[in-house]
């Protein structure tokens, strides 16, 4: 019985009707942010209206910085689609940071390793490889503690992040470090073979079409497969699941796979498109935004890619923030941080609609 | 029918990405595309100056000294439009911020970060008409690209005057360097400061310690409070923000040697002197070089290094605290007028290592140039402290 | 001195501030409530307690008002998980960008500023013993407020009444609302009491430990706090052990360093977490469910609606 309300209401259709009224609600958030905002900048000096004017020109009508979006997309997609998948299944990973970490470690030791020996083809294949498998091994572990010892993922994932962190640390202040460099705690750059690939003229990589891919195929997995279908069951409720007779554990530990593996690649793309050299400081939270941006999109997968979009820009345009209006550098996360708590405002309003 | 669909759009992406692809190359390797030509300098008809910083442009220390460079700029010439950007990091966020002051009409650049230069190498590879210059760091290779420079101070000149003032000044003949990192100008400065302090009492040691950051307060007090604890009397600092290392000094009686910029009013009893940034003439004479169409083959358009023996050194010697004596002033003046000299070096050889060999180029009689000096990786005698190896 | 005392009284003078984030954190997680942006919390506490040290002379006003940033921010929190129903690791996680943005505004001014810092008092007689005087009883006010603080929390928690409607809030909400309290008032009372906490950790780092401020001078603090918590089992009195195990890693290398020896730190620095997810699997093994039910099902559920 029970079994079957719970897999009749993860088939229950969309709410249609309700999809209009939520935009609308999330724009009206968006505007209140940014009169808030407004008034912080008037605090600092500054005329708002003259801010945003700068900030739309210069990030969405400059190549430059369009093609900065997009580099800083790539690994936000991914890792929030990491984000995105164990949630299907009940499962909190608050670990991106530390599996975009591992995976670009996994695939700087095997690109470094490989790059002037192979063809730049293989060697990216490899560290492809490589990333995803780190960063799926990284999730498995916390997968591996949840399902056996019932050690909650949320906080093994998080935990986890520091020891990826220190990882890195540990390696390029010694073992890895650059040792024709300046002395800097930075491995040498990735020989350009292995490198990804622009686009055209751009700054533009093709990590971008990986994120791309990866989200048509997180969507279709998770929409149109009995895999996704089953992963929602189990997140809706695993009790009932398991007396119907759905392999609960495995299926909690692929999505936890999956997620990490995901995480990885967005650490490999980062790593082999954008930074090209392993460095301290190299994620600056993008785990944690990629959080923000699952969440955002309430983990579907269209919508998780678009809303880590939406943030990318947010701090691309922190760039304007501080070239044309001399604000510090910081000031975007203010601006970030009030577009979510206003969201997070309206959640309410939108749950009350939906249930009356 | 969708599944059919999505394989579609995937399938088009994968074309799509076979086509029109070019490698991720850096500066030197890039054919640049949509050049404006070789025939106008570098630099020219730009409306603005760009210049970015690794960390806040109010550190009271590195980060504030290149914003206050920038500003003598922007006060030297009205009709350019001075931009800045701080906190910028030293990977791929700063090509980009650097490509959106290009975009904003800037065709010169001042990446102000040692860590700032494989940005800046792109950024000048990408456009043959604006010109970067880098502070800090060195372009390796023969020759530097038309529209890119390095530029910097022998700053462990002043450094070296300081370790005299510090040599005198200990009592326990141990001296104290809290740093970040192991990069060439920081052991540069070390290295000069224990030869300074040697040069006055040769029973003066240096003991280091690195916090792997540029600036976090957390760790630079935890340096500072186990140097005090080893005996240490005299502690100066190579951080970008200096203000934590030296209050903490002060509150425990014992002298500081400042860098960056004037802190005495955080030492008012243990300030000895210090080095000092100005960048502001350096900076408004390499735009002025610039606009004037000669940068192309200018001594900026190299690894261009100054000092006391040119004369227009960017650096300043900080005021002496209180207890600095009249000796210790006059072994200083001396220095410095021996400094200016050509035959004349902190390095001078013979220079030893920790092990007591003499350093390859550093024999004795030698007056290394700044190239070899920088290109220097070891700690002289007299340091305590061992340089974490890769 | 020794290397030991070295460390040992490194580890005391630079945990403090995590001991009081993660106090405060586990008052929070007591009643249910988990707050990711403690390292938001002592940022602004950072710098509010900086300036209006700076401003009034007076470090006390310092803390109080860092105090009462710290609250402030985490009120914010409270209110989107609470009235909102926000995943709380999603809202904690935007109350560290908060953090993070809001004392990049407007703390640029106060980098060149002095304060009367909290200084180390020596206290009469205890700091003469040999070794351990020095580790314990030579330090600032807040320094010496901590101990005291750690075990109070500990009473207040287990030993008085507002502990067991903290600990109700935290596992069995309908039953505190079934004898006529509300749960939610708690949660917030608790969260905000959290945050405070927070914001005197960073108000201890700013006007007592390093006398200064600078941008992100917290450096992941804040989230030390909220992984000793779970160290500590969500127990105030280990977490002092917890906070110290942590600040001892942090100064280990300067030690050693100090002493001539260089010192790749950042495998031992990876050490207290692989510590604490040990900790976590030996409790899971025992059966002994330490987390409060609360946290447990809200970790749970957060994420899908």
């Amino acid at each position: 019985m029970g079994s079957i309300r719970v897999i009749s209401s993860a088939l229950r259709p969309p709410k249609l009707r309700s999809a209009g009224r939520e935009a609308g609600r999330l724009a009206l958030a968006f505007v209140g942010a940014l009169t808030v905002f407004g008034a912080f900048v008037i605090a600092k000096g500054a005329n708002p209206l003259t801010v945003y004017s700068d900030m739309v020109r210069s990030t969405f009508f400059n190549s430059n910085s369009v093609a900065g979006v997009l580099v800083k997309a790539c690994p936000l997609i991914l890792a929030a689609l990491a984000v995105a998948v164990p949630a299907r299944a009940g499962l909190v990973n608050v670990g991106g940071e530390g599996q975009i970490v591992i995976g670009a470690v996994a695939a700087g030791g095997v690109g470094l390793a490989l790059d002037t020996h192979v063809s730049g083809g293989m060697v990216i294949i490899l560290m492809l490889l490589a990333g995803a498998a780190a960063g799926a091994i990284w999730a498995g572990i916390a997968g591996v503690l949840r399902l056996t010892l019932r050690v909650n993922e949320a906080i093994s994932t998080l935990l986890l992040n520091y020891v990826a962190i220190d990882i890195l640390l540990y390696l390029i202040y010694q073992p890895w470090k650059d040792p024709h460099g300046s002395g800097q705690p930075v491995t040498r750059q990735l020989a350009v073979p292995a490198r990804l690939p622009l686009v055209g003229g751009t700054q533009v990589h093709v990590g971008i079409f990986i994120a791309i891919i990866a989200t048509l195929v997180i969507w279709f997995l998770m929409e149109r497969t009995s895999w996704g279908f089953r992963l929602r069951v189990v997140g809706g409720n695993s009790e009932a699941a398991r007396r119907a007779g759905l392999p609960v554990n495995k299926l909690l530990l692929s999505a936890m796979l999956v997620g990490g593996a995901l995480a990885g690649l967005g650490g490999m793309v980062h790593f082999a498109g954008a930074e090209l050299q392993l460095r301290a400081g190299m994620t600056a939270n993008l785990g944690y935004i990629a959080f923000l941006a699952s969440w955002l999109a309430r983990h579907k997968p269209i919508n998780v890619a678009i809303a880590a979009l939406l943030l990318a820009s947010i701090a691309v345009a922190g760039d304007s923030l501080q070239i044309n209006s001399g604000l510090p550098a910081a000031t975007v996360n203010v601006l970030m941080g009030l577009v979510l708590v206003a969201v997070m405002g309206g959640w309410e309003l939108r749950r009350k609609a939906v249930a009356a | 029918m969708r599944a059919r669909r999505m394989m579609a759009a995937v399938g088009a992406a994968v074309a799509l990405l076979g086509a029109a692809c070019s490698s991720n190359t850096t500066a030197g390797t890039a054919a640049p595309t949509g050049s404006s030509g070789s025939t106008a300098a570098p630099g020219l008809g730009g409306t603005a100056v760009g210049f970015i910083f690794v960390g806040p442009k109010n550190d009271y220390g590195y980060n504030q000294a290149a914003y206050d460079g920038s500003q003598a700029v922007k006060a030297a010439f009205p009709n350019l439009k001075v931009l800045t950007a701080e906190n910028v990091p030293e990977d791929d966020n700063a090509t980009r911020v650097m490509n959106s002051m290009v975009s904003q009409g800037a065709k010169i650049i001042f990446a102000t970060s040692y860590g700032h230069l494989n940005p800046a190498e792109q950024v000048a590879a990408a456009h043959p008409d604006v010109v970067v210059v880098q502070q800090g760091n060195i372009i390796t290779g023969t020759v530097a690209p038309k529209n890119m420079g390095t530029y910097f101070g022998t700053v462990y000149e002043p450094v070296y005057l300081a370790g005299i003032a510090a040599g005198k000044a200990t009592k326990t003949n141990k001296l104290g360097y809290v740093y970040a990192f192991p990069i060439s100008q920081s052991i540069d400065n070390i290295d000069a400061f224990e030869l300074g302090a040697q040069s006055v009492n040769p029973a003066a040691k240096t003991v280091v310690v690195n916090t792997s950051a540029w600036c976090d307060p957390g760790k630079q007090t935890l340096a500072a409070n186990n140097l005090l604890s080893q005996g240490v009397d005299v502690i100066t600092q190579h951080q970008d923000c200096t203000a934590t290392i030296i209050k903490a000094t002060e509150a425990a009686g014992k002298y500081s040697v400042g860098y960056h910029a004037d802190a005495s009013a955080l030492a008012p009893k243990g300030w000895l002197t210090g080095s000092e940034w100005n960048w502001g003439p350096l900076y408004t004479d390499i735009v002025k070089t610039i606009l004037a169409g000669n940068f192309t083959g200018s001594k900026y358009n190299a690894n261009y290094r100054v000092g006391y023996k040119t004369g227009d050194n960017p650096f300043v010697q900080s005021k002496f605290g209180p207890s600095v004596t009249d000796e210790t002033k006059t072994l200083m003046a001396t220095a410095k007028a021996n400094l200016a000299k050509a035959d004349f070096s902190p390095f001078k050889g013979p220079v030893m290592d920790q092990s007591g060999s003499v350093i390859p180029g550093f024999e004795a009689g030698k007056v290394p140039d700044y190239a070899t000096i920088e290109n220097l990786t070891t700690f002289v005698q007299g340091i305590v402290g061992q340089i974490p190896k890769s | 001195m020794s290397l030991v005392l070295d460390v040992a009284a490194g580890a005391v003078g630079g945990g403090t501030s995590i001991l009081y984030a993660a106090l405060g954190e586990t008052i929070s997680e007591r009643a249910g409530v988990i707050n990711l942006g403690t390292e938001g919390c002592m940022l602004v506490g950072a710098l509010t307690g900086y300036a209006v040290a700076a401003m009034t002379g007076n470090p006390w006003f310092g803390v109080v008002a860092g105090a009462g940033a710290g609250g402030a921010l985490a009120a914010l929190h409270a209110m989107l998980v609470i009235e909102r129903k926000a995943s709380q690791l999603a809202s904690g996680l935007v109350m560290l960008f908060v953090g993070l943005g809001i004392t990049s505004l407007f703390g640029g001014s106060f980098v060149s500023r002095t304060i009367n810092a909290f200084t180390p008092i020596a206290l009469p007689g205890l700091s003469k013993i040999p070794g351990l005087g020095k580790v314990l009883f030579d330090h600032d006010a807040l320094t010496y407020l901590s101990f005291l603080m750690a075990p109070a929390i500990w009473w207040l928690l287990f030993r008085s009444r507002w502990g067991l409607l903290i600990r109700g809030a935290g596992e069995r909400g309908e039953v505190l609302a079934a004898y006529g309290y509300s749960p939610k008032t708690i949660q917030y009372l608790a969260v905000v009491a959290g945050g405070a906490l927070a914001g005197v950790g960073g108000a201890q780092l700013s006007t007592a430990y390093t006398n200064s401020w600078f941008e992100g001078m917290t450096a992941g603090r804040g989230f030390i706090a909220v992984a000793l918590v779970i160290f500590a089992a969500w127990d105030p009195l280990k977490a002092i052990a917890g906070a110290y195990l942590f600040g001892a890693a942090l100064a280990l290398s300067p030690a050693l360093q100090a002493r001539g020896y260089a010192l790749n730190q950042f495998a031992l620095d990876a050490l207290p977490y692989v510590i604490t997810v040990l900790v976590l699997v030996v409790l899971s093994r025992k059966r002994l469910h330490a987390a409060p039910e609360g946290l447990i099902r809200t970790l749970a559920n957060a994420p899908v609606r």
